[in-house]
């Protein structure tokens, strides 16, 4: 089992979607004016939509740390600061989100199994919904998806460091399912990651 | 020189709004960890986008209703706390596809376009979906707008000195997201009533300059 550092900012509906499961125990950290926390004992560390990224600036070396020891971290929301490694996600609204359509990139790892990406290009037949800006993406890491522009929107960076990171352009991921619904994409993308860091017995290359 | 103080949690959306070339003069970004008297200070209004942390809003109330004590202007967006706020706010799901499966069904039902804020809006300009309701509001409270049900989506009241405007809307963060392009109208409406001083009719963009190792804490 996965032990994860689930960040909370303190927002409505956080625990809702990430549900300690039989891969997954979730721990959940508030961000405080004194936010410090301890990543060391955790595998995974998952900042959610709706993040504090001026406290994840603060804490950017113990990050970059607890990656140096191999460990994973999952990114779905804007990261405005500067605290991931090697990447960054910028802001744009210079594209009409009605032109917005997702592509498909490398998947080494087979991360888009299953998904279906139509969930994430259509709300109600509404497109450009999920995703907001693209990211800056590390020299060598896998885009897992592109947008209509060929830009990153999902990246999976196993080059920065000696650990993992997905990362995605604002797009909200979530680890829940409710009873008789099918997993939607934001689920399936999420879960095949954590069955990566579960199954993997080759630590990403540094 | 700033006028209006946008109580951030470091949201993302908060950021883009408060960084984009057309705001970033008005809206002053107030980290809410270090949010106190002195970070108020020369200010005429205080904004609570929706994305808040309600948790650390009641341990800092304080400087929010000394604010308002002073006769200032505090507008306040998305969900809140009982906490804090002598009014009850509920959660209902988000409609955002109103305007595809039911036009003529909008999350809003009537409107004060009297007020300053909603004077020149359409009513597409005035409700784009909703984040809740509230169902109590302080007794002296004027109504603004409410839904079919009657139930309350903005509020405005001069009890505590100042005026303080709620609303379940969430035109802070949603401008700041930019997936609807209509927002500008109600923004400027807004920041004007806010601040006296009414943004450039453009457009927002965005500053990449501002993201990244060049971000503006």
């Amino acid at each position: 089992m996965l032990h994860a550092l689930l960040i909370s900012n303190g927002l409505q509906g956080l625990e809702k979607y990430y549900v300690s499961n039989a891969q997954v125990q979730y721990t959940t950290c508030l961000v405080t004016k004194d936010f410090s926390p301890d990543l060391l004992p955790y595998d995974l560390l998952v900042v959610p939509n709706g993040s504090d990224h001026v406290a994840l600036l603060k804490i950017k070396d113990n990050v970059r740390a607890f990656l140096a020891a191999g460990r994973a971290l999952v990114c779905c929301d804007g990261f405005f600061t500067a605290w991931v490694p090697g990447n960054q996600w910028v802001m744009d609204n210079a594209r009409r989100s009605q032109d917005v359509r997702y592509s498909c990139g490398t998947d080494r790892h087979g991360l888009l199994a299953g998904l279906n990406l139509d969930e994430l290009n259509f709300s109600h037949g509404m497109s450009g919904w999920w995703a907001c800006g693209y990211i800056q993406a590390a020299p060598g890491a896998e885009v897992l998806l592109h947008d209509t522009w060929q830009r990153p929107i999902v990246v999976l960076d196993e080059v920065s460091t000696p650990g993992r990171l997905l990362l995605t352009a604002s797009g909200p991921l979530a680890d829940v399912s409710y009873a008789g619904q099918p997993d939607r994409a934001p689920v399936a993308l999420y879960r095949n990651f954590i069955h990566l860091l579960s199954t993997s017995t080759v630590p990403a290359h540094g | 020189m700033a006028k209006i103080g946008l109580i951030f949690n470091g949201v993302w959306s908060h950021y883009a709004l408060a960084t984009a070339p057309k705001y970033r003069d008005l809206y002053r970004l107030l980290y809410i960890h270090d949010l106190d008297a002195e970070a108020v200070r020369g200010l005429d209004a205080l904004a609570i986008p929706f994305q808040s942390n309600q948790a650390v809003l009641t341990e800092k109330q304080a400087v929010i209703y000394d604010f308002l004590a002073a006769g200032k202007k505090v507008f306040l967006e998305g969900d809140s706390s009982t906490a804090w706020l002598d009014a009850q706010w509920e959660d209902r799901p988000v409609n955002n596809y109103w305007w595809v499966a039911d036009p003529t069904n909008p999350p809003v039902a009537t409107t004060n376009f009297g007020h300053p804020v909603y004077q020149g809006l359409t009513p597409r300009q005035a409700c784009w979906h909703t984040h809740g309701v509230y169902t109590r509001v302080p007794a002296a409270a004027e109504i603004i707008q409410a839904n079919a049900a009657g139930e309350v989506i903005t509020w405005q009241t001069h009890q505590h000195g100042g005026t303080l405007l709620a609303t379940t809307l969430d035109p802070l963060v949603e401008h700041g997201v930019q997936q609807i392009t209509h927002l500008d109208h109600y923004v400027d409406r807004l920041t004007e009533w806010l601040s006296g001083v009414c943004p450039a009719p453009a457009r927002l963009t965005i500053d990449a300059a501002a993201y990244g190792a060049g971000a503006r804490l």
